[in-house]
C-alpha cells in the first residue's frame, strides 16, 4: 500500500508535462498495429488447394511373363488375372501378397485356381510362354464360382491392364 | 530493495510512462481500429460454396490408357455410375418413389403448360411467354394459346405432307412453337441459323433435305430458292402485324408452282376458335424425331450439320438444370431472356429448360445481331440471361470505363475482393447503392439479373473472356456467371464453371469448369501435346448421352488444371 501511494504521488507530481503530439511512442505503436491489422486482413490469398491426386495407372498389356514380377514382394503392386483381364489386389495383400493364403495367384493367371475353388500350384498354366489357359474343360458349376470371383473383383479392384499369351517368333 | 523489485519497478514506471502519453490522437486511433475490428466481425459472410469443393472440381478415373488422360466426371456423376440421360419426367399418377422416363420434347410443353408439380407455394404456378418489340411493346402470349398454335400448325404441316421442316427465323415464339409442333406431329426440326447469304441458306436446305420451310419475309430469299432446291414443297411465311394486310399466299408468275405458300397468321386464325385446345394424348405416341442444327463456325466456312436424337437434347437439359444448384434452380418467378440465337443448342436447351422448370420466358428478336445487351434487355427485367461472350465483353468495356473517380475503382475493389477473396456474392448494402450507378443497364430494373449464362463456341472465334473479366461483370452486373464449353457435336455444353465459382486467375482466357453431369472428358496425346502422370493435356475428346454419336472429338487441345477444371492449352 505504501509503495502505490508513492508512485500516485511520483505520477501525479509529473502530470503536467503530458504530451499532446500525434507521434509520442505509444500512438505510434497503437497506428502500426492498426496498419498490420488492415493489412492482415486485405492481404490477397491464393485459392485454396487440395494436394494432387496419385496419378492414374496407365493401362498395360501383360504377358505371362511380364505379369510374374507383380507378385507383391520387393514393395511390387500385387496383380493377378481373370480370364484375361489384370486386377490390381495390392488392397488385398494381407490375401494375395507374399505369405497370404492365395499367395500363389499373385502375378499370375488365377482363373483356373479361382474356378475349381483350389489354390494349388498345379492350378497355374507351367508354361509362361504358351498359349493362355482356354478354360475350355471346365464345367457349368465351375465357370459359375469363375463369374462369381469376377464380379466381386470388378466390385473392389481396379482392371489396371490385360492379359495376352506371348506372341510366337 | 531486491533485484527483481528493480524490475518490478521499471516495469511498472515504463507502463506508466507509456500510457501516460495517452492523449486526444490516441483515443482517436484507438476509436478507429476497435471500428475497424468490429465492422471486420460484424460483416464476416460465409463463403457461398466450400473452397475445397472449388480446389477439386471434376474426378479422375484411377486408370488411364497409353497416350491418353484419365478420364474426368462431374462430382455429381461419379465414375461407373450412368450419366444424366433425361429428366425423369413423371406420368400423372405414377408412384411418387418411381424413376421417371427421360422425357422428350413433348414433355417440355406439357410440364410448362402443366405448371409446377411440387408441393409448395408455387404448386401449380406456370411461366408466361413475353415478345420484346423495341422497348415498350411487350406482348404476352397465353400458353393455351400456344399450344393451340402448335397443334395448328403442326396439322396443317403435316396435312400438306411436310416431314422434314427447316425453321429460318430469329428468335421469337414462332420457333419454339415449330420446334413442338415437330416434336407433337412427328416431323423432323431443322434449326437453320438466322440472317445467312442466300447460298448458305440453300445448302443448309439441300444438305437437311428439308421439304418446308418456315420463316420471315424480307429475311428469306423466296425466288432463288424455288430456282435452286426443287425439292421445297411447302413455305410458311410468319408475317409481321405491320403487314399482314398483304396477300402473302400469292406466289409469283413463274415461280415456285409447286410450292404450297401459306401464311402462319392465316392458319391460326382462319381455323376454328376451338380447334386444337388439346395436345395430341400421350398413350400411343411414336418415338420422338431427331433435330437436327447448324453449328456455325468461323464466317465464310461451311456450316456442320448435326443431328441431335431426342434423347441428346434431354439429357442436355436435364445436366444443364441440375448444373445449377438447388436452391437457385430456375422457376416461375425467374424471367429468362436468351440473348444469343436459339440456332445455337446451349441457347436452346438452356430455353428449353428455362420452359421446362416452368420459368418465363422472353423472346426478342434484336437481341442476337445487335450483341448488346443493354439493347436486348430494353423494356422487360430479365432474372436470368443467356448472353454471347461478345456481348458481355461490350458490356464490360462500357461499364468498366465508367469506373474512372477514385471511389468508383475503390468500391469496385471491395466488391471484386469479396467475390474473390471470401467467394461471397455482395449484397445489397449502403456501400453497394453508390456503386449501382456503375452498374451497366441490364433489364428495366435493376438488381433483378441473378445469372447469366455464356457459352466458348470451339472453333468459332468468339471473344475468350478471362477469369478477371467474368469476375468485373459479376461486381458490375451482380450476377453470377456460369461459363461453358460449346462444341459442334455435343448438345448444350461440354463443360460449365461451377455456379460458385467466383475465383480469379491471371488468364487470357478463362477454364472451363469440370464437365457437367451428362458428359466425360478426356484428352488425347498430340504431336504437341502429351499426357503424362502429372499433368493432362491434349485433344480434347467428350463422351456421354448428349453428344451426336455419343462420341465427339473435339479437335481443339485443352489442360486440366490443379482444380481439375478444363482449359484451352
Amino acid at each position: 500500500m505504501e509503495y502505490v501511494e508513492k508512485r500516485v504521488a511520483q505520477e501525479a507530481a509529473k502530470g503536467a508535462e503530458a504530451t499532446n503530439s500525434l507521434f509520442t511512442p505509444l500512438n505510434l505503436m497503437l497506428l502500426g498495429l492498426f496498419v498490420f491489422t488492415v493489412y492482415s486482413f486485405v492481404k490477397p490469398q491464393a485459392p485454396a488447394a487440395l494436394p494432387k491426386e496419385e496419378p492414374a495407372v496407365v493401362f498395360k498389356t501383360f504377358t505371362p511373363r511380364t505379369l510374374l514380377p507383380f507378385n507383391g514382394e520387393n514393395n511390387m503392386p500385387v496383380y493377378l488375372a481373370v480370364r484375361g483381364r489384370v486386377f490390381d489386389v495390392t488392397r488385398g495383400r494381407n490375401f494375395y501378397g507374399p505369405g497370404g493364403p492365395y499367395a500363389n495367384f499373385a502375378g499370375r493367371d488365377a482363373s483356373r485356381g479361382l474356378a475349381c475353388g483350389s489354390f494349388d500350384e498345379e492350378m497355374l498354366t507351367k508354361d509362361l510362354g504358351g498359349p493362355l489357359d482356354t478354360l475350355a474343360d471346365l464345367g457349368r458349376e465351375e465357370l459359375e464360382a469363375l463369374q462369381g470371383w469376377e464380379d466381386r473383383f470388378s466390385e473392389k479392384y481396379l482392371v489396371v491392364g490385360k492379359l495376352v499369351a506371348e506372341e510366337k517368333e | 530493495m531486491g533485484f527483481f523489485d528493480n524490475i518490478m519497478l521499471g516495469l511498472d514506471e515504463a507502463i506508466t510512462g507509456l500510457f501516460g502519453q495517452w492523449n486526444l490522437y490516441t483515443s482517436a486511433i484507438f476509436t478507429i481500429f476497435a471500428g475497424f475490428l468490429a465492422y471486420q466481425i460484424a460483416a464476416r459472410q460465409d463463403p457461398d460454396t466450400h473452397p475445397l469443393l472449388l480446389a477439386r472440381q471434376a474426378q479422375a478415373s484411377p486408370v488411364r490408357h497409353e497416350g491418353e488422360s484419365p478420364v474426368y466426371r462431374s462430382q455429381a456423376a461419379p465414375h461407373g455410375m450412368p450419366l444424366n440421360t433425361g429428366l425423369s419426367v413423371k406420368d400423372p399418377g405414377a408412384s411418387k418413389w418411381a424413376r421417371g422416363r427421360d422425357g422428350d420434347l413433348r414433355d417440355v410443353w406439357r410440364q410448362a403448360v402443366a405448371g409446377v408439380q411440387e408441393d409448395g407455394p408455387s404448386k401449380g404456378a406456370t411461366g408466361r411467354i413475353l415478345t420484346v418489340l423495341g422497348t415498350e411493346n411487350v406482348t404476352e402470349y397465353p400458353l393455351d394459346d400456344i399450344t393451340r398454335q402448335i397443334n395448328l400448325i403442326g396439322q396443317h404441316i403435316l396435312d400438306q405432307g411436310g416431314n422434314r421442316v427447316a425453321i429460318y427465323l430469329p428468335n421469337s415464339v414462332e420457333l419454339i412453337v415449330t420446334l413442338f409442333a415437330c416434336a407433337f406431329y412427328n416431323m423432323t426440326a431443322v434449326i437453320l441459323p438466322f440472317d445467312q447469304p442466300d447460298d448458305a441458306v440453300i445448302s443448309m436446305l439441300r444438305r437437311s433435305a428439308a421439304d418446308t420451310v418456315v420463316t420471315a419475309p424480307g429475311s428469306f430469299p423466296f425466288d432463288i430458292v424455288v430456282k435452286n432446291y426443287p425439292s421445297l414443297r411447302q413455305l410458311i411465311w410468319v408475317v409481321d402485324e405491320g403487314s399482314k394486310h398483304m396477300d402473302w399466299n400469292e406466289v409469283p408468275q413463274g415461280t415456285g408452282g409447286s410450292v404450297n405458300v401459306s401464311t402462319w397468321q392465316d392458319i391460326v386464325n382462319d381455323s376454328p376458335v376451338d380447334a386444337g385446345k388439346d395436345l395430341p394424348p400421350i398413350e400411343g405416341q411414336k418415338e420422338p424425331r431427331d433435330v437436327t442444327i447448324f453449328w456455325q463456325s468461323k464466317p465464310g466456312t461451311a456450316e456442320e450439320m448435326v443431328r441431335f436424337t431426342s434423347a441428346n437434347i434431354m439429357s442436355a437439359i436435364a445436366a444443364l438444370l441440375f448444373s445449377v444448384p438447388t436452391s437457385q434452380r430456375m422457376g416461375p418467378s425467374d424471367l429468362f431472356l436468351p440473348a444469343d440465337s436459339l440456332a445455337n443448342t446451349h441457347t436452346l436447351v438452356l430455353t428449353l429448360g428455362a420452359l421446362y422448370s416452368n420459368a418465363s420466358v422472353a423472346f426478342n428478336s434484336v437481341a442476337v445481331q445487335a450483341n448488346d445487351l443493354a439493347i436486348a434487355t430494353r423494356g422487360i427485367a430479365p432474372t436470368i440471361i443467356v448472353a454471347t461472350p461478345a456481348a458481355l465483353l461490350k458490356t464490360h468495356q462500357e461499364s468498366g470505363g465508367s469506373l474512372t473517380s477514385l471511389v468508383a475503382r475503390n468500391l469496385h475493389w471491395l466488391q471484386t475482393r469479396s467475390l474473390t477473396q471470401n467467394g461471397v456474392m455482395p449484397v445489397a448494402g449502403l456501400l453497394s447503392s453508390y456503386y449501382d450507378r456503375f452498374r451497366p443497364a441490364l433489364g428495366s430494373k435493376p438488381g433483378k439479373l441473378r445469372l447469366i449464362f455464356t457459352a466458348e463456341r470451339i472453333g468459332a472465334e468468339t471473344p475468350r473472356l478471362s477469369s478477371t473479366v467474368l469476375s468485373d461483370l459479376r461486381a458490375l452486373a451482380g450476377a453470377r456467371i456460369m461459363y461453358a464449353l460449346t462444341a459442334p457435336k455435343v448438345a448444350g455444353a461440354v463443360t460449365q464453371t461451377n455456379f460458385y465459382d467466383y475465383r480469379a486467375f491471371d488468364d487470357e482466357c478463362s477454364h472451363f469448369g469440370p464437365p457437367l453431369t451428362s458428359t466425360e472428358i478426356m484428352l488425347k496425346d498430340t504431336d504437341e501435346h502429351k499426357n503424362t502422370d502429372a499433368l493432362s493435356k491434349g485433344e480434347i475428346f467428350v463422351r456421354g448421352p448428349c453428344v451426336a454419336g455419343s462420341e465427339a472429338a473435339l479437335n481443339v487441345a485443352g489442360v486440366i488444371r490443379d482444380d481439375n477444371t478444363l482449359a484451352y492449352v
